[in-house]
């Protein structure tokens, strides 16, 4: 199999294990975080966020900032990094901010308008700004990720950020569950519920960024839906949803790169594919449990 | 952290009046016309007043004008004697919100969502269930829901969770209750069962208690004292004073609605029409005859 020789040969070994512990970062946030996303309804808005890290893409590309980390130079793709992170949280906040409600309770503009701007704006600077950079960028694994483009630093990074928002979601659990299950009485109960909401798109863009470069732009933000998902439709208990979500991302991780190792195919849609399968089969379960 | 900062005992309240308005106009942002207009209202502390109006009558606003959730109006509003944001903050305010608001899917039982508002202001690290067990289970023994407790939050039927509603916001043991349209889809027993339950609640609590409804007879189950709204206070009177034509006035925008401007309201009296009985606005106020 080449799973077992890609992991266990001193020679492949050194490429793929970052990306499979990166991986496991990526799939302990992302799990936490999809349980609120698909509660809120904001699995679109995890859309735009990374598609805006197209922008800090194209931005780095222009200041010439396009070269990925190696073993000799392994903070090559730190500046990079920082600036499509400056992407997400900016295009995260400007979505909080340009949808966030009035006085009455109503947004001020609709949060699939903002995202549907954002999106397609920061998607167009990033393809302007590669274009005029004249610089040849592997386009498809920005757009659906690769294994070997995750590198020890990625890992150690996608970890750092994992820790901080499993921390924040702890400490902030009171107010963001209350917040996400009744707004309104959450408010008046004294939940301070716009930060609330901007601490999750927050995140939201931390979790996205740990994952662009394993899932590429266009699939990370499925990782943000698909464990959460699949955990609502098997569960009626937070605890025992929080444990599904955690256990289908980490499961969907594994069979995805052992798919992607097997075939050869690149590692977002091998991950993605092995999820939606696994929410068509919650979807059924599921169903037939609420008939039942 | 998203709370507020916990308070670790309310102080008691320093004033016999639980809600103080003092001429307070409120307009929200790019409206034609003011949401409420010069509202003056003493709501003495236990009382139980009825707020009856229109839709778009400026119930909710007063609602959240209460609890301090709208900036920018003028005139005073105390509550126990201090501001509505501090009131807020020291959790003397309880809140029961329109139920549809609520998202029935979320994964978790009628305990926890009970616990909500007594767990906030605890250290993260403390175990929110453990710690507000005995608020929880006397707020729910009070609604009756005591042997629903580890039920899913969404499988409830909507006098149910009406009543987890309410049992959420006394667990934190506040002393002023809100409730906003309480009964919108509830039938005429399970309305009449819900009067029942505020007087319970008012007397082995002394809760002061505002219900805001377009439903008459949520307001006779559930109060002393009446004040109609419609943009302005029409009238702040005992349920027994409310008359016809007032009832008539307060909902003159919703019947014009319906009938068209040129209708005639048949008040045939000025005297008091007693709430507890079935009244309909529509027979005392008719269309014109072609």
């Amino acid at each position: 199999m080449n799973t077992i020789r890609y992991l266990s040969d001193p020679a492949f070994a050194g490429l793929y294990w970052p990306g499979i512990i990166a991986g496991l970062a990526m799939a302990l946030m992302c799990a936490l975080l999809s349980v609120l996303v698909v509660l809120k309804r904001l699995a679109f808005i995890g859309q735009g966020i990374s598609h805006a890290g197209f922008g800090g893409i194209g931005v780095a590309a222009i200041l010439g900032l396009t070269a990925s980390a190696t073993a000799a130079a392994p903070l090559h793709g730190i500046p990079q990094f920082l600036i499509i992170l400056a992407f997400c949280i900016a295009a995260s906040l400007l979505i909080g901010f340009i949808s966030r409600p009035t006085g009455r309770g109503q947004p001020s503009t609709h949060a699939d308008t903002a995202i549907g701007i954002v999106l397609v704006a920061t998607m167009a600077l990033g393809a302007i700004l590669v274009a005029a950079s004249r610089r040849g960028l592997a386009w498809e694994s920005f757009l659906f990720g690769s294994l070997l483009q995750v590198g020890p630093w990625d890992a150690a990074i996608a970890w750092l950020l994992a820790t901080f928002t499993i921390a924040t979601v702890l400490l902030a659990r009171r107010g963001l569950l209350f917040w996400a299950f009744d707004e309104p009485a959450a408010e008046a109960f004294g939940v301070r519920v716009g930060l609330c909401r901007f601490t999750l798109l927050f995140l939201l863009a931390l979790a996205t960024v740990a994952a662009m470069k394993l899932a590429g732009v266009v699939l990370a933000t499925a990782l943000l839906v698909l464990p959460g998902a699949i955990a609502l439709r098997l569960s009626h208990r937070l605890s025992t949803v929080l444990a599904l979500s955690l256990a289908s991302a980490v499961l969907g991780l594994i069979a995805g790169i052992v798919l992607c190792f097997e075939t050869d195919w690149v590692p977002g849609p091998c991950i993605v594919g092995v999820l939606s399968l696994m929410f068509a089969a919650a979807f059924t379960l599921g169903g037939r449990k609420a008939q039942r | 952290m998203p709370t507020d900062p916990p308070s670790p005992a309310p102080p008691a309240p320093p004033s016999p009046l639980a809600v103080e308005f003092r001429g307070v106009s409120f307009s929200y942002a790019r409206a034609d016309s003011p949401a409420l207009h010069d509202i003056s209202l003493d709501i003495p502390a236990g009382q139980r007043l009825g707020v009856l109006g229109p839709n778009g009558g400026g119930k909710s606003t007063l609602l959240k004008l209460t609890l301090g959730l709208l900036r920018g109006h003028s005139g005073s509003i105390r509550i126990f004697g201090a501001t509505p944001e501090d009131a807020r903050r020291h959790r003397w305010i309880g809140y029961v919100p329109q139920r549809n608001e609520a998202v029935l899917e979320f994964p978790i039982s009628v305990r926890q969502a009970v616990a909500m508002s007594a767990a906030l202001p605890l250290s993260p690290l403390k175990s929110g269930l453990h710690h507000t067990r005995a608020a929880v289970d006397e707020a729910l023994a009070l609604v009756g829901m005591s042997d629903l407790a580890e039920r899913h939050i969404g499988s409830l039927s909507g006098g149910q969770l009406q009543r987890a509603m309410i049992a959420r916001a006394i667990a934190c043991r506040p002393r002023l209750l809100l409730l906003d349209e309480p009964t919108v889809g509830i039938d005429p027993a399970g309305q009449q069962k819900f009067g029942e339950l505020l007087r319970r609640l008012h007397d082995s609590l002394g809760l002061t208690i505002i219900v805001v409804s377009h439903d008459i007879r949520t307001i006779a189950a559930s109060s002393d004292r009446v004040a109609c709204l419609s943009r302005t206070l029409h009238s702040h009177v005992a349920p027994e004073g409310l008359t016809p034509a007032v009832l008539a006035e307060v909902f003159r925008h919703d019947v014009a609605a319906i009938f068209g401007s040129d209708i005639h309201i048949h008040a045939h009296s000025a005297d008091a029409c007693p709430l507890d009985t079935p009244v309909s606005l529509t027979s005392s106020i008719r269309p014109p005859q072609k």
